[in-house]
């Protein structure tokens, strides 16, 4: 009882939660265990998705990779899958996912240097090369062109004679945070929304597995939204796509499982573990009682969990490691259906296959060795876990309610004030961590001085450019230049008539249209975002 | 070669210096403005003012890049706040003119208010000269975007472009906000049609025309953002630089602007100058703490200063 | 440099990278030491930033790039600069940059550089100083 508190530090999280010394029975008492928790695989699933979690269904783990040449990344894939990796995800470099070719003046030095260069269906070709993609599901970090890079994901798969109905494939597809963090935007909010859907209605009526929206709502957290406003964003964001569907007229439970969830963690796995359970508990809530959805599998959350480079040091790298051990506990005592985590060369640059290795062999110690997937929702019915998921649920559903009568998420990021939120708070953790309030050991605390670490890092190829344009040049010789452009053409009515864009962009891509052609088609019908800078 | 000179052969870089130095109140640069003056009265001068969020920037950005492609040299002189509390300031207009940035043609400053009232900064007027000078035929001024009290800008244009979106509704508040008095042309931004249309009728019964001049205040739907409008907008822009050509009324009016928007920076200067005195001055002091201590009342007080300072000069002047 | 002459910044996004939360964190630091910042806004290229330059008459140019093509902009811009005669203005630059390659980017002729965890007193410092030099 006298025991004294050693210092004034606060305790507590940024989105608004004091943690005390210690819980107690007490704090179980407003919590309905039987309406708020309940049983793994119980409706809201608080505790999980499935009965048997990760005994039923084991956890992916996503190794984020690509770069360079297809050839290039398709060695890198084989090199991780000869060591137990089990799903792809795949890096594309920047001219890719802005629609620029590699022979675009814009593409300089940008060529195959953060991802895989794609500029036709032969790259893709040469990426999954002796990969049996009906064997293995693949995530897409692509958004504003998510229906190119999903149609030469299905070229590729039926040229190896994989069915459609065997396809598991994530595509990112989620474009309105791209106007919040990432910026890789290339047409307005409103034809990308369309775009958007276009791929969810042409998945649900041709790829039952794949996944074609992945509200990537983990980018928002990790420059600088908190826990709450991650869910908050993130679900109003999810809520977008899906009445955008609707309005297109389909079922919310055609609708709702196709949508899933990458959160990005930060260390405290309590935090993190929580912040599962409150978004899964948020969702089924919403869906069922806002949408009206019957079906189980709409009602269910699935999460995937990872870090970011922005929880990274450069110095004392290798402490990297630990952190991300640490992001995958948090991700896995939540409950995920996946994991992907960062490299602790990451702070740096993409990872060496060294590193990547470090990474998959974090999720298989934790997984396997240590058994930490071993029993449902552990944390479930701990005082403190509890009360830390109903107060981020409350804070979360506060957000919500905040944007909805502003106008909706939308109008919201038309009108820059998500980004200012984010700009403002990832201002503050910055003014926190220089001020040590907020520490980063090695980096803002026990600095040691002069002290260098040497890594490996890896290294770029300057000469890509050159063989990638040779390549470009090869394959617009070798196609059928009459039918590329006819195709081009059929893409181009598609855009302006506001059918589905899905199969003219499969026949163009089928044809070998590149990826910078296409892009320019349809920037001429949608028109180009504009930036509305604002901090 | 001095700087205006390197100005009149067209450098946008001496250009920029002379705007900085003007900014920092250099009497050098001043010397070099005034040789610029005379080349300066081709310029039509348009002032784009309305509250934040307007759609201000991108207005003006679309506006530049339609008169950039017809061949003409346009300047924009963009403004905004300093923060009261650093003195800093982030500049972002320019970002939502990215279009006309890269058509590489225009030439385009962006400033802080540097915390002076009425929504421009005291340099702009010299900017606007400085860009002109660099043989710029469009020069738009967009003020800070504060509100009601962003009036100053009718001083520094020829023409005055007031810009509201629909959800800018309550009609007392537009009213009152004076903008609609200042605007030559009056532009409904954004918004679907319909309730841009509202606005546009509530607007438009608001819209004073000004009885000293026959212009009559035009009231426009514009989507900024997609282009829908500009067209016609530039049509009225046009229009008005007709009618300020005609006998000489705009030669005329900036002469008187420039008086106005003079005395009002010499309001100011004379102000700071003096202030800084007045705890020297035992009569002053001793009236400020009879303020303070209720002996005097601050109408008395302020009247009693003012005629000490008057006298300071009246004797100055025998 | 004081209130009536503030340090003015231009706040470069060169390339195609999009992560802008770092220039706009580095942007309102700069802004609440005093200084007046230009954004350029994302995806501009060398040459769009140097015309900016140009025209808005900054004392400090400052990059930030993540997509680790630092070096090969790098030397886009100190040439573009030299052509343009603005070799006087320094050149920061932030963003995910390995220290070995700090001094050939001072090599090239970039005056300072602020790699991701710099405290944001060391950047204004650094942005101070480098303005400071060029008088």
């Amino acid at each position: 009882m006298s025991e004294q508190k050693k210092n004034s530090k606060q305790y507590g999280f940024d989105w608004g939660m004091q943690v005390k010394p210690v819980y107690t029975p007490d704090d179980l008492k407003e919590i309905s265990l039987e309406k708020d928790v309940g049983n793994p695989g119980d409706y809201p699933f608080t505790r999980g998705n499935f009965p048997l979690m990760y005994r039923s269904r084991a956890p992916l783990n996503r190794v984020y990779s690509g770069f360079l040449s297809g050839e290039d990344t398709n060695a890198r894939l084989r090199y991780l899958f000869d060591r137990g990796m089990k799903t792809m995800s795949i890096a594309l470099d920047l001219p890719t996912q802005l629609g620029l070719d590699s022979d675009d003046p814009r593409a300089e030095d940008e060529v195959g240097r953060i991802g895989v260069a794609i500029d036709t269906l032969q790259d893709m070709e040469d990426a999954f090369k002796g990969i049996d993609l009906g064997k293995v599901s693949t995530n897409i970090t692509i958004n504003a062109l998510a229906p190119i890079l999903l149609s030469m994901y299905v070229a590729t798969a039926e040229k190896q004679g994989v069915a459609r109905d065997q396809i598991a494939i994530v595509t990112q597809n989620d474009i309105l945070k791209e106007f919040v963090v990432r910026g890789a935007w290339i047409f307005p909010p409103r034809p990308s929304l369309r775009y958007t859907v276009d791929v969810i209605e042409y998945c649900a009526r041709e790829i039952p597995k794949a996944s074609p929206v992945s509200v990537a709502t983990g980018h928002l957290r990790s420059s600088g939204a908190n826990a709450a406003q991650e869910i908050a964003w993130g679900f109003e964001i999810a809520f977008a796509y899906l009445q955008a569907a609707l309005d297109r007229g389909m079922d919310v439970d055609q609708v709702a499982s196709f949508i899933t969830f990458t959160f990005h963690n930060k260390l405290n796995f309590f935090e993190e573990a929580a912040k599962y359970r409150a978004a899964r508990k948020i969702w089924a809530r919403i869906l069922k009682e806002r949408f009206g959805a019957k079906d189980p599998r709409s009602l269910m959350l699935k999460s995937f969990g990872g870090g970011g480079m922005e929880e990274l040091t450069m110095q004392e790298p290798l402490n990297n490691i630990i952190r991300e051990t640490l992001v995958a506990l948090g991700a896995i005592l939540g409950g995920v259906q996946g994991v992907g985590l960062c490299c602790y060369d990451e702070a740096y640059t993409i990872p060496t296959p060294e590193a990547q290795l470090i990474s998959l062999r974090t999720f298989q110690i934790l997984m396997e060795e240590a058994g930490m997937g071993d029993v449902a929702d552990p944390l479930g019915g701990s005082y403190y876990i509890e009360q830390l998921t109903v107060e981020l649920e409350k804070a979360a559903l506060k957000l919500m309610d905040e944007i909805e009568k502003a106008g909706g998420i939308v109008k919201a990021i038309e009108e820059g004030a998500i980004q200012r939120l984010q700009a403002r708070g990832a201002y503050e953790r910055q003014k926190q961590i220089d001020s040590v309030e907020k520490i980063w050991v090695g980096a803002n605390k026990y600095v040691s001085e002069g002290e260098e670490w040497d890594v490996k890092l890896h290294e770029y190829d300057p000469t890509i450019q050159v063989r990638k344009v040779e390549k470009l040049n090869k394959v617009k010789k070798e196609r059928d230049n009459a039918k590329v452009e006819k195709c081009l053409n059929d893409l181009k009515q598609a855009a302006e008539s506001g059918v589905n864009i899905m199969p003219s962009t499969l026949e163009a891509v089928k044809a070998y249209a590149t990826i910078g052609e296409m892009t320019k088609i349809l920037k001429s019908v949608f028109g180009e975002f504009k930036q509305p800078a604002v901090f | 070669m001095d700087l205006a000179e390197q100005v009149l052969m067209g450098d946008e870089k001496s250009a920029a210096r002379l705007i900085s130095l003007i900014e920092r109140g250099n009497k050098g640069a001043y010397r070099e403005l005034i040789k610029l003056l005379p080349y300066t009265h081709k310029t039509h001068v348009i002032g784009v003012t309305g509250p934040a969020g307007a759609g201000k920037s991108t207005l003006i950005g679309k506006l530049a890049l339609s008169l950039c492609e017809e061949g003409a040299g346009v300047g924009v002189v963009a403004i905004d706040p300093t923060s009261i509390r650093s003195h800093g300031a982030l500049l972002a207009d320019r970002v939502r003119m990215k279009e006309v940035e890269m058509a590489g043609k225009a030439f385009i400053r962006s400033m802080a208010d540097r915390d002076h009232p009425g929504g421009v900064c005291p340099a702009a007027a010299g900017a606007v000269s400085v860009i002109s000078a660099l043989g710029k035929q469009h020069i738009f001024i967009e003020s800070v975007g504060a509100g009601q009290s962003d009036k100053a800008i009718f001083y520094l244009a020829d023409t005055v472009i007031t810009v509201f979106t629909p959800e800018f509704g309550d009609e007392i508040q537009l009213l009152k906000a004076g903008l609609l008095e200042i605007g030559d042309i009056v532009i409904v931004n954004k918004g679907d049609k319909a309730s841009a249309e509202d606005a546009l009728l509530a607007i438009s019964e608001h819209v004073v025309q000004k009885g000293e001049t026959t212009w009559k205040t035009p009231v426009l739907l514009v989507q900024a953002h997609t282009g829908q409008g500009i067209e016609e907008l530039l049509a009225v822009i046009k229009a008005r630089e007709e009618f300020l050509q005609k006998d000489g009324q705009g030669a005329k009016s900036r002469r008187d602007k420039t008086i106005i928007f003079m005395m009002a920076l010499l309001k100011e200067e004379v102000w700071s100058r003096l202030a800084g005195h007045f705890p020297q001055d035992a009569g002053i002091s001793r009236i400020i703490e009879e303020v303070s201590s209720d002996k005097l009342d601050l109408y008395s007080a302020v009247d009693l200063i003012a005629q000490n300072i008057e006298m300071k000069v009246l004797s100055g002047h025998q | 440099m004081g209130r009536n002459n503030p340090i003015r910044v231009l706040m470069g996004k060169p390339g195609l990278d999009g992560h802008d939360v770092g220039a706009k964190v580095v942007s309102m630091a700069l802004r609440d030491a005093g200084m007046e910042v230009i954004y350029s806004g994302l995806h501009s290229t060398v040459d769009e930033i140097v015309q900016m330059a140009v025209q808005e008459g900054v004392d400090v140019i400052g990059l930030s790039i993540l997509s680790n093509a630092h070096l090969p902009i790098a030397k886009k811009i100190i040439s573009k600069l030299k052509e343009k005669g603005l070799s006087d203005v320094p050149v920061v630059m932030g963003g995910v940059i390995p220290k070995g390659d700090i001094s050939l980017l001072k090599e090239y002729g970039i005056a300072e550089v602020c790699p991701f965890s710099t405290p944001l007193n060391k950047v204004v410092e650094a942005v101070s100083k480098v303005a400071q030099s060029k008088g």
